[in-house]
């Protein structure tokens, strides 16, 4: 490639560089998390979390294909009243997905990444259920109950912090060993 | 001088950089090490950790989230 | 020596297999279509805001979080697992920042919002998630640590990478779903009635003091986290 037409596209390259393709630091990504999430405390009145529809969207997926989950004790006509858009986490997570693939796309860095093996299936669906047994159990993942928990001033979030270091020091460790 | 190359596409999360970590144990200084990496959190700590253990690291983007963490053992 | 390192890099074989104006096309192919999917999020934000007055800003939230959370790749099980299995210490710190952040903004909105005075303090209407603890909280947080290890992303890392395009967050996210359905059978066993609501500002008497102890802890937290990821990053 010519010098001249290097130079040329640089002016531009940098500007979308700057804006749209350098990763942010942990610190900035820090910031901007916490103000986003007081933006939606301020908006909604209800703090950021992930997990707690989680069952509702399981439970409407079984409807849809028939099965009658609302009379479930687990749902007790929890599935009749739910509805998407007025479901905060429901919409907040799936934002979430575009969000980062806006991300991703825009800085041209977006791939599918297929899986590989069949361990990273059995981790998928392990870590899955692990995480959803655990989240509920806890009553909140961690965002809810570690993030949202932890900084309103709840004994249970720090509970959980404890908990889920002491889980991720375990798995992690056991993870070593595995390599090895 | 020596040049290893590691392929991690593909791999989950904290793979790479453990990978990463146990190959350049192994190698001598001014050995170099290339991993490839498509994960996004391996092309920003592999780096970090590199460069804080005192390595010479660049980071070129070879196609579409697709990087190759070059890593010179210092 | 290093310059050897930038012609490693540029001379790799798999850079150079594609003609520059390709490498061009498909990198506008990307930007473009986040164009597009600028547009359908705020498609998204107006149908939203049929049903839900605050529906736009929800999307507009959300989709933010996202953008943040994968431009910056903050990820939570890494800041919780990397100090043992890296030495690492970046993420939990910045983790830790997250934590104090947050409290000091949800404190002040509660204290603008109930006084400084904890008799009118409404749980139910106080910003923030506040929770009783007991042994529930304990083992699920124990269980939730060790598949989002397992998983490779907590909640938050789960849906960014589904955006980002790993697929095997979106086998996750199934199971995620499955295991919350069996969590509501599951977690009430352990979850007893004499679990108390802990709240800090209560159990200290007062905001000052539990702000005192919770931002004191985080310090600390902050300075021992710091101190591990120079040890082990002084140790190779």
């Amino acid at each position: 490639m010519s010098e001249e037409k290097i130079n040329a596209n640089k002016q531009k390259v940098d500007y979308w560089k700057i804006l749209f393709k350098n990763e942010w630091s942990y610190v900035t990504g820090a910031v901007v998390i916490v103000v986003l999430a007081t933006a939606l405390v301020i908006v909604t009145g209800k703090s950021w979390g992930v997990t707690g529809i989680l069952h509702l969207w399981g439970g409407k997926f079984l409807e849809l294909i028939g099965v009658n989950a609302d009379t479930w004790s687990i749902y007790n006509g929890a599935l009749g009243k739910f509805n998407f858009w007025k479901s905060i986490p429901s919409i907040t997570n799936v934002g979430i997905v575009l969000g980062a693939l806006l991300s991703a796309l825009l800085a041209a860095s977006f791939k599918i990444k297929k899986i590989k093996s069949y361990k990273q299936v059995i981790a998928a669906i392990l870590g899955g259920i692990l995480m959803g047994v655990g989240a509920r159990m806890a009553m909140g993942c961690n965002i809810g109950a570690l993030f949202s928990g932890l900084s309103s001033f709840s004994l249970h979030g720090w509970v959980f912090f404890l908990f889920i270091f002491i889980g991720a020091m375990v798995e992690s460790s056991m993870l070593k060993k595995w390599f090895m | 001088m020596a040049e290893k190359t590691l392929d991690c596409l593909g791999e989950a999360c904290p793979v790479p950089l453990v990978k990463a970590q146990k190959e350049l144990e192994k190698m001598q200084k001014g050995d170099v090490l290339i991993v490839n990496i498509d994960h996004s959190c391996a092309m920003k700590n592999i780096p970090d950790w590199a460069r804080e253990a005192g390595h010479n690291v660049e980071i070129d983007e070879v196609g579409e989230g697709e990087w190759d963490i070059v890593i010179e053992k210092c | 020596m290093s310059e050897n390192i930038g012609r490693i890099a540029r001379s790799s074989g798999r850079r150079t297999q594609m003609s520059d104006a390709q490498r061009k096309r498909r990198k506008a192919v990307q930007i473009i279509t986040g164009a597009a999917l600028i547009a359908v999020i705020i498609v998204m934000a107006f149908v939203a805001n049929q049903t839900n007055p605050k529906g736009a800003y929800i999307v507009i939230i959300g989709t933010l979080l996202g953008y943040a959370l994968q431009r910056s790749r903050f990820c939570f099980t890494a800041a919780l697992r990397d100090p043992f299995l890296t030495g690492g210490t970046n993420l939990t710190k910045a983790m830790i920042i997250t934590f104090a952040l947050y409290s000091f903004l949800l404190m002040a909105i509660n204290i603008t919002k109930f006084g400084i005075s904890l008799d009118s303090v409404d749980f139910s209407k106080a910003a923030g998630y506040i929770r009783p603890v007991g042994f529930h909280t304990a083992l699920g947080a124990f269980l939730f640590g060790i598949g989002a290890v397992i998983a490779g992303g907590c909640a938050s890392g789960t849906f960014m990478r589904m955006g980002e395009g790993f697929l095997q967050q979106w086998v996750v996210v199934i199971f995620f779903i499955i295991g919350s359905m069996i969590g509501g059978v599951a977690a009430p066993i352990v979850q007893f009635k004499s679990a108390p609501v802990v709240f800090l500002p209560q159990l200290f008497g007062g905001w000052a003091l539990a702000a005192f102890v919770q931002f004191s802890l985080l310090l600390i937290l902050y300075i021992v986290a710091d101190i591990w990821g120079r040890k082990k990053a002084g140790g190779r």
